[in-house]
């Protein structure tokens, strides 16, 4: 399937993305710890469009090893489009996205699953390396900023969304509320049930006109 | 990049040294003398001369081999021990990994470097000739050799004994510099080869001719095609290489039936 690109900038790009990934578990041990556990499970992603793929093994210290190339049967195959990846990849709720997407999931889904029940659980202790490279003192003070900065920043884009949502929601009128459409719908429904019921009225009505005009005649 | 390992036959008793003609049974030892030179710093050498690339060459190899927990995994002009280190996780402790070198200042060096890294445990050290493989017949279950076949004086006589100790269903991976594919590029990369290549040899390893030697040897090593009938006519079977950096380097890869 990687044939159409040169192993050595795959081998790149990977080893550069199994980096950032063990960088990044490294700092969150207790991920690490539960990756342990799923030793030697292997995923395959197949992407379409662009056609690439990449197999990601779980190894027995808990970190990931990407692979362009690997001959043996992956636990679980996930398959689908860029688009379709990048969705689930920024999706708010994974398994709702994932359940309606456009992804094949070939295997047993259940590696998925609790890989994606430990990056969701996954939380990265920024302070360590920041201690190792700054001092405790400063090291520790520039973590909670960060924390605090994440925090606000987290904290920030769901004030935003939410406030977003009451803008066009009440200030503007732009959009209905949820409740207001859904009482639309069942009047809209129940409109056309009674549109129906007064159709086959009339129909009948029109029917028994006719048979007494015959009788009369 | 260097290489390391044994020198080229021509069914006559002359054989190439780079661009040279000398007798076949003085290149082992001239060989040797480009790599007693260059064993030192032949590690710090190779970043800088691939920038680095010849550790994706290598990781791309180590996933052509396929290599399970517990098998016996044979490195010819294996070196300093960068793909023995590698190999030697991926066996693990049930597994067993041969690195094996003709010339003793490498595998010092390699021999060094692993004990450093505390990888020795399941890695054996084996100073030999790749064309007289000291192993019993289907022994093995992946052979490597990166770099090195260029350097062996028979190469058939080298392939049919890795064939001999390998195990039915095992397979020899030849990592080794090729020929470009692009035209554009096989210019560049001769320019950087016998101009740019020997000055760094100079500087960093205060040795410009070891390193002409690297750059001619790599132009009269047989290209892909050319090493993949060789394989084949050894015995090899299911016999495919990959090129990469867009043909500068190819692994071959063959199967023991």
């Amino acid at each position: 399937m990687n044939n159409q690109h040169d192993p050595a900038i795959l081998s790149g790009a990977f080893a550069g993305l199994e980096a950032a990934v063990n960088r990044a578990l490294m700092l969150a041990p207790a991920s690490a710890k539960d990756l342990a556990e799923m030793a030697g499970t292997m995923i395959a992603i197949e992407c379409t469009a662009p056609k690439l793929e990449v197999f990601i093994t779980i190894e027995p210290s808990g970190l990931l090893h990407f692979a362009g190339y690997n001959e043996n049967q992956p636990a679980t195959r996930m398959r689908g489009a860029l688009k379709h990846f990048i969705e689930l990849a920024t999706a708010e709720d994974p398994a709702a996205t994932l359940i309606n997407s456009d992804l094949e999931i070939l295997g047993n889904s259940a590696p998925l699953i609790a890989l994606q029940q430990i990056i969701t659980r996954m939380d990265v202790d920024w302070e360590a390396p920041l201690v190792d490279v700054l001092g405790d003192v400063a090291g520790h003070q520039m973590a909670q900023l960060l924390r605090g900065v994440f925090g606000w920043g987290g904290q920030a884009a769901k004030s935003l969304r939410r406030q977003l949502s009451e803008f066009i929601l009440e200030e503007g009128r732009l959009s209905p509320p949820a409740a207001e459409l859904e009482h639309f719908y069942s009047e809209v429904q129940a409109l056309g049930l009674r549109v129906d019921r007064l159709q086959s009225r009339l129909q009948r009505l029109s029917k028994r006109i006719s048979q007494h005009m015959q009788v009369q005649k | 990049m260097t290489d390391h390992g044994q020198s080229e036959d021509t069914g006559t008793d002359t054989t190439d040294f780079g661009f040279k003609r000398v007798k076949s049974e003085e290149k082992a030892s001239l060989v040797r003398g480009v790599f007693d030179s260059v064993a030192a710093r032949y590690d710090l050498m190779n970043d800088l001369m691939s920038a680095g690339v010849h550790r994706l060459w290598k990781r791309f190899t180590i996933e052509l081999s396929a290599v399970r927990p517990g098998q016996t995994v044979l490195d010819i002009a294996g070196g300093t021990g960068d793909l023995a280190e590698r190999f030697s996780r991926l066996v693990g402790p049930q597994g067993q990994v041969i690195l094996a070198d003709i010339n003793a200042a490498m595998l010092e060096v390699g021999r060094d470097r692993l004990i450093d890294r505390g990888a020795l445990s399941n890695i054996d050290v084996v100073q030999c000739d790749a064309q007289y493989l000291p192993f019993p017949d289907n022994s093995i279950d992946c052979i490597t050799i990166a770099f090195g076949l260029r350097n062996v004086t028979d190469k058939a006589l080298a392939m049919r004994a890795m064939l001999r100790v390998l195990r039915p269903g095992g397979r020899l991976l030849v990592l080794e510099f090729s020929k470009p594919t692009s035209r554009l590029l096989a210019k560049a990369y001769d320019a950087y080869s016998f101009k740019l290549l020997p000055f760094m040899g100079r500087i960093v390893a205060n040795d410009a001719e070891s390193y002409r030697y690297l750059a001619e040897s790599i132009r009269k090593h047989p290209d892909q095609d050319t090493l993949l009938e060789m394989l084949e006519d050894s015995g090899f079977v299911d016999c495919q290489y990959h090129n990469m950096t867009g043909g500068i380097v190819a692994v071959h890869r063959g199967i023991k039936a």
